[in-house]
C-alpha cells in the first residue's frame, strides 16, 4: 500500500524497523556491487558491514513500509556515517518526512533517515530524495499548478 | 593528500543479474529495476540500476582510498543524473578538492562522480572524510 504524502506533516515519521544485519545479506549485498575492499574483515573482531550497505540495507524497511510507486525516481541522497557497524549489529531504522513539493506532474519527497545500533549509538544520517509521478492528482494541499506550487512543505530547495 | 589530487577510479560492468540481487538484498524490487517487460514501457525503455548500487563505487572507492576513516566519519551528497543500464561498465571517480585542518586531524572534500561508459555521468556529489593526518 502506498503512502499519500500529500496527508502527511512535516517530520512526521512513517518507517521504525529494527532488524539484525545477518552474514548471508550482507554478503549478498556485496556480491550485487562487487565490493572487493579488503577492509571488511579483521582478524580479531567481526566482520564489518560497508557504509553503503548500512544505508541501502537500511532504506529496505522503508522502502517496504511506504510502498514507493512504480515511476518513482531516486533523484538525490546525503549520508553521512559516523560509526562502524559490524555483521550481526542490530540496528533501528527510522524516515520522517522533510519535504513535500507537486511541481506540475511530480511529486518531489523527501525523507530524513537516522540509524542506530543495538545500544543507541547513531551510525548513519541521511536524507533520500525522491520524485513520483501524480503530481497533480495528489495536490490537495493547494497545488496543482506548474513549477512551485503551494502543497510545498519542507526544507524546499536543498535538492532542487 | 593535495589539492587536486585524483582518487584511484573503481570501474566495474552493471549486469542485470547483479540488479536483481542486489533487488532481494535491498528489498527494493521496483520492476523497474528487476522486470524487462514492465521497464521496457518505461520513461527509461528498459530496466536500470538501482541509484544506490551505482553509488556503492563511489564508497567502494572512498573505503579504498581512506580506510576506516571513511566507515567512521564519511559524508556523501550525490545527485543521481542518468539511469545506468544493465551492460553497462560503470567508473567511480574523485578529486580531492579541499584539505582544511580538522579536530586535530584533516577535512578532506572530494568532488565524485560515477560515470557510464558512454561518457555521461551517472552520479554526481561530493564527498567528505575526517582522517587523523595532518593537512
Amino acid at each position: 500500500m502506498s503512502v499519500d504524502f500529500a496527508t502527511l506533516e512535516i517530520d512526521q515519521e512513517l518507517s521504525d524497523k529494527s532488524y539484525v544485519l545477518d552474514a548471508q545479506t550482507v554478503e549478498r549485498y556485496i556480491g550485487a556491487v562487487g565490493d572487493g575492499s579488503g577492509i571488511y574483515q579483521p582478524a580479531d573482531d567481526r566482520p564489518i558491514v560497508p557504509a553503503m550497505a548500512v544505508a541501502a540495507l537500511g532504506l529496505r524497511g522503508i522502502v517496504a513500509d511506504l510502498g514507493i510507486p512504480e515511476g518513482a525516481v531516486h533523484a538525490g541522497q546525503e549520508l553521512e556515517f559516523s560509526a562502524v557497524v559490524r555483521v550481526g549489529d542490530a540496528l533501528r531504522c527510522r524516515a520522517v518526512l522533510s519535504q513535500y513539493a507537486v511541481r506540475g506532474e511530480t511529486r518531489l519527497v523527501s525523507l530524513r533517515l537516522s540509524v542506530e545500533d543495538g545500544v543507541g549509538r547513531q551510525v548513519m544520517t541521511g536524507k533520500t530524495t525522491l520524485l513520483m509521478p501524480g503530481g497533480t492528482a495528489h495536490a490537495g494541499a493547494g497545488g496543482g499548478g506548474s513549477a512551485m506550487t503551494t502543497a510545498e512543505r519542507g526544507d524546499v530547495g536543498s535538492e532542487y | 593528500m593535495k589539492e587536486g589530487e585524483a582518487l584511484r577510479s573503481v570501474t566495474k560492468q552493471i549486469t542485470q543479474e547483479a540488479i536483481s540481487e542486489y533487488a532481494a538484498a535491498s528489498g527494493d524490487m521496483n520492476p523497474i529495476h528487476v522486470d524487462p517487460e514492465l521497464a521496457a514501457l518505461s520513461q527509461f525503455g528498459g530496466t536500470i540500476a538501482h541509484g544506490m548500487m551505482v553509488a556503492a563505487s563511489l564508497s567502494e572507492m572512498m573505503s579504498a582510498e581512506f580506510g576506516m576513516d571513511w566507515i567512521e566519519s564519511g559524508r556523501l551528497k550525490l545527485r543521481f543524473r542518468a539511469p545506468v543500464y544493465p551492460g553497462s561498465g560503470i567508473t567511480a571517480y574523485g578529486k580531492i578538492k579541499r584539505v582544511r585542518e580538522a579536530d586535530g586531524g584533516s577535512e578532506v572534500v572530494c568532488s565524485v562522480g560515477v560515470r557510464s561508459e558512454s561518457g555521461e555521468d551517472a552520479v554526481t556529489g561530493e564527498a567528505t572524510v575526517k582522517t587523523e593526518a595532518p593537512s
